[in-house]
């Protein structure tokens, strides 16, 4: 009978680590870009710049309506010909998968924190607003100091929602032939044929990871709650 | 240029604020047409009619919260164009006081006070904060300086942000209805520091309908309906003897 023998994803977690070790800078990284990038977006939006407002919301439409793992062949194939043409000589400038990686996670994360920030945004009670401008606090320091603060609270669940939805996303770079945690779990079960057994491990692992980060920002939440604040 | 109209009009070189042949309209709706008023530095003035008839849109138009439209606005020799330094100068020097208190809920009481401050006057955080005690003590509320708006009673709110106000040292304070989202028992604890900051010789422009408050501190009513003033008297006058009909009908309406 074959029973299942965990002992082989024990002998490779080494590699198993190497490969949630990417995913997790994969999604540090796309996080950080993709929320500070994302809080431009939704401000370049939010003030209504013109022509530069509707690109950005036209970049935001697209990268929400378009399946990740396109966006990533098209960076892959497309931005090294840009590049090329750019440069002059018109042959294509090779990036590599892991550029490629980070930066499309980088771009297409900030369009959908855009969001979550631009709707922010538009919740913020317009007394706010207003509160600032009788106080003669500069626009800088009023989205600095008063504005964004409140967004980024209120905001918080949706974000990490999105982060954990990010760090499963991850997954996609396969098609780049990167070695994120999934990857190195297909490759050692290809090899040692124990694909059940591999594929519950690493389920465990996004599991933990993904409760983890959950229960981690419930924490830090309850710990800078305001008082009388809603949240 | 500015100058010579000053010249012309001697009786208003006195005036912290002069407001000259004001128009203001939401799209089709004129909301103020033709407003002229003058305060005079220590003045307080009240300013009261029924709803919708321009009151509160006249003195967020002092403070280029809403831009006006047509006439000019001069507060403190400096007069209110769309260009932001000029914007920005008038309204470090009048404070506001708002319906719905609109404190910054993410910051505690005191931070809340010394915000403005520190990022507009180029106060230190010490300096605000000394600052910001001594006048959350003077509204009486020093007590509570740590603690968030959402723990604040109403009132206790609005004395807050008529402390947050005062401690840019405004020249003016504008208050839009400050008592009239409070509970009824709160009222009396605002007005108190309304009357109390009068006696202090702040100049004042206060939409209300409290009347007892109008007659204790107001200098002059003013009557506004439907986008212009219809009478302006000291309080005594005003209540005893309304001259026109439309103050009357308002009058009768609000002390019943």
């Amino acid at each position: 009978m074959n029973s299942l023998d965990f002992s082989i994803a024990l002998q490779a977690w080494p590699y198993l680590w190497s490969g949630l070790l990417f995913s997790l800078a994969l999604t540090a990284v796309a996080f950080v870009v993709g929320l500070v990038l994302g809080t431009c977006l939704a401000l370049v939006q939010h003030f209504e710049v013109p022509v530069i407002g509707r690109l950005v919301r036209g970049y935001v439409a697209l990268m929400r309506s378009i399946p990740l793992i396109l966006v990533l062949f098209w960076f892959f194939f497309l931005v090294p010909i840009v590049l090329g043409h750019l440069g002059g000589n018109g042959r294509p400038v090779p990036i590599g998968a892991t550029w490629t990686a980070f930066i499309t996670f980088g771009l297409f994360e900030a369009a959908y924190y855009s969001e979550i920030i631009r709707v922010g945004l538009r919740a913020v009670n317009r007394g706010q607003f207003e509160a600032c401008q009788a106080l003669a606090l500069s626009t800088f320091d009023t989205y600095r100091s008063v504005i964004l603060p409140q967004v980024l609270r209120v905001a918080s669940p949706i974000i990490l929602s999105q982060t954990i939805i990010l760090f499963q996303d991850t997954s996609l770079v396969y098609v780049l032939s990167l070695t994120d945690l999934l990857g190195a779990a297909s490759k050692l079960a290809q090899l040692n044929g124990r694909l059940v057994e591999m594929y519950l491990v690493i389920a465990v692992v996004y599991l933990a990871i993904s409760s983890a980060a959950s229960q981690c920002v419930a924490s830090l939440r309850k710990r800078y709650a305001i008082a009388g604040m809603r949240r | 240029m500015h100058q010579l109209a000053a010249g012309n009009k001697p009786e208003l070189s006195a005036s912290i604020v002069v407001v000259e042949k004001l128009v203001k309209r939401f799209g089709h709706f004129t909301a103020l047409s033709d407003v002229n008023l003058s305060v005079g530095a220590g003045e307080k003035i009240v300013l009261c009619g029924p709803s919708g008839s321009g009151k509160s849109t006249l003195i967020r138009c002092i403070n280029h919260i809403e831009k006006h439209d047509g006439g000019r606005i001069v507060v403190d020799g400096v007069e209110l164009t769309d260009r932001m330094t000029d914007v920005n100068s008038i309204r470090r020097e009048v404070g506001m006081v708002f319906q719905s208190f609109n404190l910054f809920p993410h910051l505690s009481i005191v931070e809340n006070c010394m915000l403005a401050p520190m990022k507009v006057r180029g106060l230190s955080r010490a300096e605000a904060q000394e600052r910001a005690i001594g006048l959350l003590r003077k509204v009486r509320i020093h007590d509570q300086a740590d603690k968030y708006p959402g723990q604040l009673s109403g009132g206790q709110q609005q004395r807050v942000a008529i402390a947050r106000a005062l401690c840019m040292q405004p020249k003016i304070m504008l208050f839009d209805e400050p008592t009239s989202a409070l509970d009824p028992e709160m009222v009396k604890e605002v007005l108190d520091t309304m009357v109390e900051l009068a006696r202090d010789g702040m100049t004042m422009v206060c939409v209300t309908h409290e009347m007892g408050f109008a007659r204790e501190i107001a200098d002059r009513v003013v009557f506004m309906d439907r986008g212009t003033i219809v009478e302006e008297a000291d309080p005594e006058t005003f209540f005893r003897a309304p001259c026109t009909e439309r103050a009357k009908d308002f009058l009768g309406q609000i002390i019943h």
